[in-house]
Order: C-alpha cells, then structure tokens, then sequence
C-alpha cells in the first residue's frame, strides 16, 4: 500500500563512521536495532556512504569491501531498500580521510588539491582541475574513479537492482557538485562571510591563463579577482560583489566567472557520465549531489554561490546548465537543505533558501530531473519539520527524502520521538485532524494501572 | 471503581507474602505483559457457546458447503475424493470480567465480625492472607491466631495463610460464586488483614493497585494507599484512590505515627462495608478448526474446505507453497469473496459466518500444482492462531504426502497428547525483534492502512490505534537499544547548529527511578576531594576519560556551602561555593560532563541543615542565607534542637537539626531550590542523602516536581546478623529499602546496600552460597527490584579514608564483577576507576555494554557454593566468582572466555 505522500520515498542516512577504518561494521548491534526501528516505523530506505578511503585504503586497485557488505546485507534481510553513496572524500567530522596512498601523493603534489588565493589547500577531496591529468600514479582521478565504481558493481552485484535501488556519486567537497569556498572559516565569524574563490592551485591558474589568451584577454589571466573579499570579510566589504558596480557585472566578472563556472559543469559531467554508464546495463538510478549556497541569496550577485561555482545572479540562471548535465546523464539531483527557511536564517546573511530551492526545482522541472531531498541541519526543529513536509506534500518537489542521520542523537530521547512524529504526521497528512490519534491516547501515561507498570519495571 | 485498578500479575512463577512479599513483578514478565495484554485489552467476548468445543465431521461441512458461496457450487463435483480431513484444536486466549467483593459487616455480637473475600470467576482461587498486629513496625504480615483460620487453612512459613475459596450457596444458575468467610473478634490485638487473590488455575495473582489488599481494623494504620474500604470519616476521598496525594497533604499524618508507640490506639468504631473490584482474567477457550480437501477429477482442480467454531470474525492468512513449504506463493485466481492481497505475501479471505452465528466457513479451490495449503488464523490485530508455532500447512497432492511440519497432528491419539501443548501465539511484539517476520510486515500494513482505514467503521479505527500503539513501543524500544549502543560508543560527531526550539516531549518517559536503563554510575569524588580545593576542575580533565570508559552519569560531591568541608553539614543552600571549587567551576565542569555524554547527579542533603543563627534560648535553629527558615522548619522530636515543626517522619540525624518535611512552605522552597539547581547548574537528577530521615513520600513529591533524569537514594541500616554472624537471609533488609523505594512510588533507586553487605561476607569468609537466596535468586535488593536497585561496593563513607565499612581488600574486582554483569545499575567508585583496577573495570564495562545488560536484565544463579558462584545473564554472559571451579556447558551456545582475573571469569556467547 503506497503512502499517502503520492510516493514520497523515506530513507534514513546511516552513520558516516558505519564502517570503520578497518572495515567492520562499527556498533552493528545499534544498527540492526535502529533498522528494526526505522522499518516498523515504515521507512522505505538507508543510505549507506562508502568512503573511498576505506574501501581502498591501502593501495590503488585494491578494494576491500567486507564491512559494507555486511551492512548490505543487514539492510536486504530487513526488507529495506539501499541507496549507496560513494564517497571520493575525506570527512573531518567522521574522521574519514582520503586513501592513504592518494595522501601519500598530495603530500608530494599538493596541488592535486583545492587552493585558495593564500595558498591554503583544501586537502578532502581531489580539485577538479586534475581530473585528466595521470596524477595518481599514472592513472586520472576519473579512471580511479570509474575502476572504484566497476568494482563496487562487481562486489555488490547480488544487491544491485534489488536492495540497492540508488546509488549517488562523490561530485566534490562533501560530495557535492562545488568548489570548497568556505572551507575555512574564522572561528568567531558573527555573519556568514561568502566565501574563496578555490582557482588558485598550478593546474586551474594554467587553464585560467590558456582561457584568457584564447579570450583574447591574457593579462586577465594572471589571477582570480583581486578585489574579492576573504572567508571573514562582509562580500559587500570590497569590489567584486557590490550590489551595483561590482566587478562581477563588468565584462571580466563574466569572463572570470564564465570559465570557474565551466570548469566546475564539465566535473561534474564528467564524473556523472563515468557513474551513469557504468551502472547503464543495471536498474540503479544514478544521483549526485548539488549544495543549497543560500545565504546571500537574496543580493543581486549571490556571492556565495558564485564562490562555490555556481554563476548564478540577478542577470543569469545558474541552475539550467546544472539540470542539463544531469539531465543528459539521466541523473537525479539530491538537494540538501529541505529544512530550512529564511526565517530561521540570520538576517544579515541575506539568505533565502526556499527561494533558492524553488529556482533548482524549476531548472530542474525544465530539464526533467528529479530530485531527492536532504536536511541540512542535524537537529531539526519543529519548525524545520514543517518546512519539509511542506516541501514534501505541499511543493510535491522531490520523490524521495533522505534524513540524515542515524547515529546517539538521532535515537535520543529528545529526537527520536519528534522524527516518529514527522513521520507518522506524513503519512497521516491528508487526514482530518479529528481522525488522528491524539497525544492523550497515544501515550499510556494516563491509564490507570500504569503505576503497577512502573513498579513493576 | 475502575477495571485497570487490579491487574492479574500472570504467571507469577513465585509466592507473595508478609515478609518475603516482593512489592513487584519479575522484570522479564513485566515486559511481555505489557506489550501483550496490558497495553491493548481485547474485546470481552461473552459467547457462552466458545466455551464448549465442537469437533465438525467432514461430510457436515460438505453438506454446508453449498449453501456458501457460488464459485464452490461450480466447482463441486461428486466424483471428488478426500485428500485430507482433520481437525485442529485451538486455544484462543479470551477475557472474561469479573469482580472480587470484599464485605465486612458484624456478626452475632458486636464484637464478632466477619469478612468476606468473594470472586465471581471460575477458577481455583486461594486467598493468601496475614495479619497486622497492634503495635507491629514495618508493614510485614504476620499470621492471624489459629480461631481466626477458616477450615482448609494452610499456613505459609511463618506469615501468611492460604485459604481455599469455595462455591458459595449464593451462586445462581449460570454464575459462580466463590468465597471465603474470615470470622474474627475484635478484641483480639489485630491491626489489619491483609491479602492478596490468587488464580491455582493460571498462576495469577489479584492485588489492589499493585499493592495487597489492606482490611484496616483500627484506625491509626498508615495509609500506604491500599487501604479497602476506608471508613468515610478519615478523609474525603471517592473510594480508596488518591490516597498518597492525600497523604502529601495531611502532615498530621506524622503526628498520628506517634500514638501506635503509646498503644493508645483508639479502637475505631467498626463499620461494615462492602466493596467491588473489577477484574479481568485471561482463560484459554478450546475451539477447532477442521480443514478437509477433495480432488475434482472433472476440474483437476483441489477444493479445500475450512470449518470453525471460533466466535467472531475470522480472517485466514494464506498462501500455497509449491517446494518445500518455506515459501509461500499467491495462487492464481479466482480467490473466494472477501478476499484480499497482503503485500504481495499472502492473501487474506475473511470466512463467512455461518447461519446461527456460532462460527465461519470458507472454501478455496487451488490448482493441481500446488504441494500445499498453508495458513494462520487471524482473530485481530494481537491475536492469530497457529499450528504449534508453525503454519498450518495442508498438503494438496493427492498422493498422501505427509504433513510437512512435524508439530502437525497425524492421528487422533496424536491429537490428543498434543492437546495440552496445543496452538496458542498471540501478538507478541518482541518476536519482531528475532527477525522481522511476517508479524512485523502486519504491523507496518496496521500503520500504513491506518491511513486508508478512515472511512471505515469506528470500531475498526480503534483496533487500528491500538495495534499502532503497541508498533509505536516496539519502535520506541529498539530505538532505545539503538540509542544507549550509539551513545556508549565514543561519539565521533560534534553536534553544533542545535536551535533552541522547545524539544517534544517524548512519548516514553524515561523513568527517574531508572533513567534508561542501561545507566553506568560513576562516584566522582572520595572523602579527601574537598583538601585540593579545586576538586571541580581537577575533575574536568578526567571528564572523557569517563566517558570513554562507559560511564553514563556522574554523581557529584554535595555543592553548598556547609559547617564540615566535605559538605554533608549544608547550611546556607543558595550558596554554591564550596571546598570542592566556585559555582562557576561546578558549572563549567557540568557542561564539560554533558559534552561527552555525561549526565550529573547532585548530592543533595535533604534530611538537615545547619543553622547559622540561635534562638533564644542560645539554641542553633535559625537558619540563613535565602532560605531563611526558623525553628518551624525544624522537627519537634529532637531535644537538641528544640524544634517547633511536627515530628519526624523518619529516623533522625543527631548531629544538626532535621528539616520537617511536612511542612508545606518547607517543602515549596526545597522544590524551588532543586529547580534552581536544575536551571542554573544543569543537575540532570538527584543522589538524595540519608533518606531514612524522611519519609519516600515527600521525594516523591520532590522528584515529581523537579523530573530529573535519574535519582537514587542513600537508605542505609544495618543487615541482620546473630551473634556476631551476618544471616544468611537479608530480606527485612532489603524490604525496607523496598519499602523506601514504594513510597517514593518508584520514582527513585536506592543503593543495594544488602547486595553490599552479602557480598562481604560472602567473600570475606568464601560463603559464595550466600549469594543465592531461599528462592534461587540474587539475595539483594536487586534480586527483588532490580530496575530499582544501584548495586555498589564502596562509597565515600564505607570506603575512601574513613573506611566504616569497607570492601573486603583484594578482593573489589569481584564485587565489581559481580554487579557489573548483574541487573540493576552499577555504580563505581572513585578510588576504583583511577587505580590499579581500572582496565579491569574498563573490560567489565565494556562487556556490560556490549552485551547490553540494562537494569532489568534477567539473571540466572547456575552455582552458588561454598567456594563459587556463577550465574548467567540474559542468556548472553556467564560469570563466576570465587576460587572454585566453573566453566559453561557448551551446549546450544558457544561460550568463550573474554575476561578473567583472580579469581573470577567472565564468558560471552560467540
């Protein structure tokens, strides 16, 4: 019997950490309890990450796939549906961090990595700009890439199409389709700054340079923006984001950000298409992840998505280019950030993300993506339950809603019953509110007789 | 009255009585009790027909096929042949309701009076008795005079009698009545009569609102809440509910406690009374179902019959298997009317009902292919029946393939030894948790078709509730499991954009008396952690070295401002700077302990305060500070003191003057102070000081109004010993902390202190019989409360450097591995963990976690002899103590070793 949401599908993310570095299944008895749990609680799915850094570990072309297996298999004996991410990314939070052979190499090619305009590297993921290039030990990170896939396919092929149903694949940072451009924020930062531009490591300033002569234009490609502000700094503070008269409107903020945007569409493209066809032959559909950079939404230069790669202004649409890629690789689109709302965004910030959510959608709308919903936030409030079950049922934007994530607080006593009661009210959302169980009833601690109970715990 | 007030205790496998009456059920019991019968009461049926069963002959049910449903009429050929026929005997758990009548009224003289227990159910019901003295302490039985015991009386040990009830004269046509007359005369010195009902039948057990029915004969008795029958004078409560919060608001009842010691006991004018109590026993109805199966030569087709007495709708679950029976397919159409698909699993055909009402009936007409017919009856959403645990299966072939699961009946003699073992499963929620099972996809269809159920009648949307409800505690106690696994893991996430948005109250509440079971204890301090004067800060650096050893919650050294440094002498309670460091240290370490998961017990010395100022007469009983209370908050029975409130309504503290609880303005401002402590410091629940100066009833009050997380108790006295020697049986000792942990409702734990002190002897002198008491059980509080009792082995006081009682030396890892693998909820000591003992805890921690052994584990006594004891919990570990030897049969489990030391071992399932 389908749930009453038209076919909203409901998964729940698993710890990032659900398999250790040393590939067992880390608190396995807590995971079976809570995937008992989420299945009477009529959840479709988990999402399973699978870190790249785990599962080959060691040595190039060596994979291990023990731990997730078991974990595969967990979820196929309790009926539930598997969406697998496959994640080409270090986790700070998770203490994940890339293979140590890919390690080995940045410590020796830094380059290899993000880099800001002070030379910082953004050390969790591959920049986009070596995706071609023999870099790790002769193969390309897309190579490596497509062979993690191949094997993943190989080793799980008795899951695919059944249990597996979905799979999304690692895009960048985070596992997102950006650049890194708030990687590092000062620490006591009141408002949100907008972020680096990440064009700065030997790679991306040689394509810059190549792109401005064929331009025309060589001495614009020397270096980013110079009048861009820093991680802390207010984008309004400096020249490249005014309001009106930013660099950003005058022809070289076009050039600039024609080309930072590319870069990151033809990465993302490319990764899709290696995911797509690898799993064409199979009845898994192929997902990627895009970012909500809502915050300076609501500016004329949305500085905080053009940091991250997305050119995206009062001038242009960001998204469309976006939707197409995904949309010739016939991928779905997964957009975190389903629980926010302006209102609970700090002022200053400027920040809308339902408006930037219904932009997506529409792009996406025209393309023919579908999309998957995530929350952002760990702890969502009433308030941010709310605004997903609007944009669940009301918006009817996405056909499947990961809520991340499984872990202590999730099956806390101050979560856990809220998230029941999410997802009981989903499935109770088209009825009249006198059909409904209310709380009196729904809880025992009214009855009399209950004080034998209690004592007799 | 009210229905829910008494509650049969089922199958309670051991005796209630005066002195050895465990005031609570067996925990494991307790569990499956509520998930199965008490959370959702079944309909009553009343069908006086279910009662007899009725064997149905197969060319009966073909004769009444026909008139059935139109598919079979097409379907029926003569020339068909029996394949199988069979009856199948089912019990159907089924409620009846009843009442227990209690009467008292005055016999031939006015001093003879007589009561009257009555019971108008079938069953074999015993009255199991005792009696009060005038004049007795404590609330244990005794047994009534021997003139008191009605003929058939047999006496209990030294406390109770039981008594037989028999069929009275008053029964009418149709209805039984069973009862039992007590003749008494009231100049005997009889304070009350005391009882509970209990079913031989079942095994079950009657009581009052948890509690044994209480007779008062006089009119001082304590009023525990159980009283029956309260005489309308003595207060203006309906019947005898609400008695405790009455209690809370009658002070004088302390005062009254007084007269019993005088024996000015005023005998009360005797009035009569009668009572009724609903009640409502379970019983197992014999009914059948009787499945036959022709072949139809003309239409190679098999038609199967089925036939049953059982009352009300009928619903069978079913499928065909083509293999080995494990796999259940959906057949091909047509399907009978009333039929519908589940899940894609099974079909479901609601049996029509037969004329005349008494049953239902139903034909299937299955392909030639198939092997088998199996299926389970549904009676609703808690009820389905089966064939002794398996799926009925039918074979189908027309060769006589044999029934293919072996609990299956094959002849009639077989039938009949199996009767007894005969079919019976009820919805068991927790079956979920070995597998989910078809049982679970129901009750995920129970949640999802509540959705679609709406226009259906409203009957139907009940069951629906109720069904959700008990998926709703399913859910809850997985997620439970899963939580207190994740959090004892070392957590790897920091949590940051929290909102501040109220959090929903969660629909279980975590009980104070237990937190979430699965708590740790940590003593964060010893008598010497005052000397450093920064005791707060030097503990925060130990902070995640709790928390990674396994500890949950952390109780901490008394925080106000006190006449003696260790802060057992509070006076000024407002101030919160003490010899252990400043308020704003206490709070940062608070926080501290709450970022690693770490929950904080204030030690909160409720009992006295020290005065800062003298009355009068030169006598220290002002008190200062924001509280400033004077001699009216003192109680009036300590000389020394010269107190103005009421008397104590416990033992007193000598050495400072003892808070009257009674007081209302008293007790307003302690609430106001622990919700202060609770607001300002984050306190996430109480470690309450010398309880026995006070009367449980007051921390109730105070728990209730402060919901902590967690609270414990210290209720210390002394075990019982003879001539120098401890007593092999402890249980006075432990029943008056029972009894402390009753008045507070269970809103509380207390200290095992007998598990303490049998554990001393035990292996101070190698006595390891002594951990097993008279019924094969762990002889402390824990063996009688488990979920209640904070097993320890040393505190400040015992221990650290005053040593009053101290662990037998060399011997703490015992001790420790005793209660680290027992039920309850295990506290450590300070000194322990940052010694030479502490990888050893560290790996008993680990292995009570990983295990999930929680305060209502269950645990099994496999030895207790002179030189060893082992016992094994939750069927997961075994452990043993003592320098004898012990080592697990490996029998169905594969024990292996995974920790030992001197002389214990622990084993684990592998």
């Amino acid at each position: 019997m389908p749930l009453q949401t038209d076919g909203v599908k409901l998964y729940v993310g698993l710890p990032l950490d659900a398999v250790s570095t040393c590939n067992t299944v880390n608190h396995a008895r807590a995971i079976s309890a809570g995937l008992k749990a989420l299945k009477l609680l009529g959840i479709d799915g988990v999402e399973l990450p699978v870190w790249w850094g785990i599962a080959e570990k060691d040595k190039s072309g060596k994979y291990d796939w023990t731990g997730y297996l078991v974990l595969a298999e967990m979820v196929q004996k309790l009926g539930l549906k598997l969406h697998v991410s496959l994640c080409f990314h270090a986790s700070k939070d998770a203490k994940i961090l890339l293979p140590d052979w890919v390690s080995r190499i940045g410590e020796s090619q830094p380059d290899v990595y993000f880099t800001d305009r002070s030379g910082q590297r953004y050390k969790d993921c591959l920049s986009l700009a070596v995706d071609d290039l023999p870099v790790l030990d002769g193969k390309t990170p897309i190579e490596a890439y497509a062979e993690f896939c191949e094997s993943f396919k190989a080793s799980f092929s008795p899951f695919i199409g059944s249990t597996i149903t979905g799979i999304s694949i690692g895009l960048g940072p985070d596992g997102e389709l950006r650049y890194p451009s708030h990687h590092y924020r000062s620490k006591n930062n009141s408002h949100r700054g907008a972020g680096e531009f990440q064009c700065y490591n030997k790679y991306m300033l040689e394509n810059l340079k190549q792109h401005a002569e064929t331009h025309g234009n060589p001495l614009w490609g020397l270096s980013g923006p110079h009048d861009a502000p820093g991680y802390s700094q207010s984008p309004m503070s400096s020249g490249f984001f005014l309001e009106h008269g930013g660099s950003w409107e005058m022809p070289y903020g076009d050039f600039f950000l024609s080309w930072y945007s590319s870069q990151l569409i033809s990465h993302g493209d490319r990764i899709l298409s290696v995911a797509a066809s690898t799993f064409e032959d199979t009845e898994i559909i192929v997902s990627g992840k895009v970012p909500l950079m809502h915050s300076w939404y609501k500016t004329r230069s949305h500085p905080s998505e053009l940091t991250a790669g997305f050119y995206n202004t009062a001038n242009r649409d960001g998204y469309e280019a976006i939707a197409a890629i995904f949309s010739r690789n016939s991928c779905k689109i997964i957009l975190p950030g389903m629980d926010l709302s302006e209102e609970n965004e700090p002022n200053e910030s400027r920040s809308s993300p339902e408006l930037l959510l219904a932009q997506i959608a529409s792009a996406c709308g025209k393309h023919e993506v579908q999309i998957s919903g995530e929350n952002s936030l760990v702890s969502v409030s009433p308030r941010g339950y709310e605004q997903i079950k609007k944009n669940l049922v009301d918006q009817n934007v996405v056909d499947l809603f990961t809520y991340q994530r499984m872990g202590a607080y999730f099956f806390s006593p101050e979560h856990f019953p809220s998230y029941t009661k999410f997802v009981r009210s989903l499935n109770q959302a088209n009825l009249h509110s006198d059909d409904l169980v209310t709380e009196e009833e729904g809880t025992a601690v009214s009855l009399p007789g209950t004080n034998l109970r209690m004592q007799a715990a | 009255m009210s229905i829910a007030v008494i509650r049969p205790l089922f199958r309670q496998p051991h005796r209630l009585g005066g002195g050895h009456r465990p005031a609570y059920l067996n925990s494991s019991m307790a569990r499956s009790f509520y998930l199965n019968y008490a959370y959702s009461p079944r309909p009553i049926f009343n069908d006086a027909c279910s009662l007899s069963s009725h064997h149905f002959k197969p060319a009966k049910a073909l004769s009444l096929r026909t008139s059935s449903i139109d598919t079979a009429v097409v379907e029926t050929s003569e020339s068909s042949d029996f394949v199988f026929s069979e009856t199948f005997q089912l019990k159907r758990p089924q409620k009846v309701e009843g009442k227990i009548t209690i009467r008292l009224e005055s016999g031939n003289s006015d001093d003879n009076w007589r009561l009257t227990v009555g019971c108008c159910l079938p069953g074999k019901w015993i009255l199991h008795w005792g009696v009060n003295y005038i004049g007795d302490v404590g609330s244990e039985w005794d047994q009534p005079p021997p003139d008191m015991r009605p003929p058939g009386s047999i006496p209990i040990k030294d406390y109770a009698i039981e008594t037989p009830l028999e069929k009275s004269l008053a029964s009418s046509e149709g209805e039984s009545i069973y009862e039992v007359n007590i003749d008494f005369n009231t100049n005997s010195s009889i304070a009350a009569i005391n009882f509970v009902l209990k079913d031989e039948e079942t095994g079950s057990w009657y009581q009052h609102r948890g509690r044994d029915f209480k007779v008062p004969l006089i009119d001082y008795l304590q009023d525990d809440g159980n009283i029956v029958g309260a005489k309308k004078g003595l207060g203006t409560w309906p019947g005898p509910l609400g008695q405790i919060s009455n209690m809370l608001l009658k002070p004088e009842a302390a005062n009254s406690k007084e007269d019993i010691g005088e024996l000015s006991v005023q005998k009360r004018g005797l009035q009569g009374f009668y009572e009724e109590q609903a009640v409502v026993k379970e019983i197992l109805v014999d009914n059948s179902v009787s499945v036959s199966v022709r072949h139809c030569l003309e239409t190679a087709k098999n038609l199967l019959y089925i036939e049953t007495d059982l009352p009300g709708d009928v619903i069978v679950h079913w499928g065909i298997c083509k293999d080995d029976g494990k796999t259940w397919e959906i057949p091909s159409e047509p399907y009978p009317p009333e039929t519908s698909m589940f899940k894609d699993k099974a079909l479901r055909t609601l049996l029509q009902r037969k004329n005349g009402g008494h049953g239902s009936l139903g034909s299937f007409i299955l392909d030639e292919g198939s092997v088998a017919f199996v299926f389970v009856l549904k009676l609703n959403e808690n009820t389905w029946l089966n064939c002794h645990g398996n799926d009925f299966c039918i074979p189908l072939s027309s060769f006589s393939v044999p029934p293919i699961h072996s609990g299956q009946p094959h002849s009639e003699d077989e039938e009949q030894n199996n009767e007894s073992g005969s079919l019976l499963i009820s919805g068991n929620a927790s079956e979920a948790n070995q597998e989910v099972s078809a049982y679970t996809d129901e009750i995920i269809d129970e949640i999802r078709s509540l959705v679609t159920d709406i226009s259906s009648e409203k009957n139907r949307r009940t069951k629906s509730k109720k069904a959700q409800e008990s998926i709703l505690q399913e859910i809850e106690k997985l997620a439970a499991e899963a939580y207190s696994i994740f959090r004892s893991s070392i957590p790897t996430f920091t949590e940051t954009d929290l909102l501040e948005e109220e959090a929903l109250e969660p629909p279980v509440k975590i009980s104070s008396g237990t937190g979430s079971g699965f708590e740790i204890l940590c003593q964060g301090f010893n008598w010497e952690s005052h000397k450093s004067g920064k005791w707060y800060i030097d503990l925060r650096e130990k902070a995640s070295k709790l928390a990674s050893l396994g500890f949950t919650v952390l109780w901490l050294p008394p925080p106000t401002d006190s006449v003696s440094s260790e802060g057992y002498m509070p006076r000024d309670l407002y101030n919160l700077n003490s010899r252990y460091g400043n308020m704003d240290e206490l709070k940062i370490l608070v926080k501290e302990l709450h970022e690693v998961g770490i929950r904080v017990l204030g030690d909160v010395v409720l009992n006295h305060r020290c005065a800062q100022y003298k009355n009068q007469n030169g006598i220290w009983n002002i008190f200062g500070g924001r509280l400033n209370w004077d001699d009216r908050a003192v109680v009036a029975d300590d000389p020394h003191f010269q107190g103005r409130g009421n008397k104590s309504s416990g033992d007193n503290f000598h050495a400072a003057p003892n808070i009257d609880h009674s007081q209302e303005f008293v007790r307003k401002d302690i609430k106001e102070w622990l919700h202060w402590l609770r607001e300002e410091i984050g306190y996430d629940g109480w470690r309450l000081d010398f309880v026995r100066g006070f009367w449980g009833g007051y921390v109730k009050d105070y728990i209730e109004a402060t919901e902590p997380y967690f609270a414990v108790g210290e209720y210390w006295d002394s075990l019982s010993y003879t001539y120098g020697e401890m007593d092999h049986n402890q249980d006075a000792h432990r029943q008056r902390i029972i009894d402390w942990i009753n008045a507070t409702n269970g809103t509380a734990g207390a200290f095992d202190v007998t598990t303490k002190g049998i554990l001393h002897s035990a292996l101070e002198r190698c006595e390891y019989w002594r951990l097993s008491d008279e019924k094969g059980k762990p002889p402390g509080v824990v063996g009688w409360w488990p979920s209640r009792a904070v097993t320890f082995i040393e505190n400040h006081d015992t221990g650290s450097t005053q040593g009053h009682w101290r662990f037998p030396g060399g011997k703490e890892i015992q001790g420790y591995a005793y209660i680290l693998t027992h039920p309850g909820t295990p506290s450590v000591f300070y000194d322990h963990i940052f010694s030479e003992y502490q990888s050893e805890i560290s790996t008993l921690i680990s292995i009570r976690n990983r295990n999930k052994i929680q305060c209502r584990s269950t645990v099994q006594i496999m030895k207790a002899e002179r030189d060893v004891y082992a016992a094994m919990t939750d069927e997961k570990v075994v452990m043993k103590i003592g320098p004898g030897h012990y080592e697990p049969s490996n029998g169905s489990r594969n024990w292996s070793l995974v920790a030992e030391g001197r002389d214990y071992k622990i084993w684990e399932t592998s």
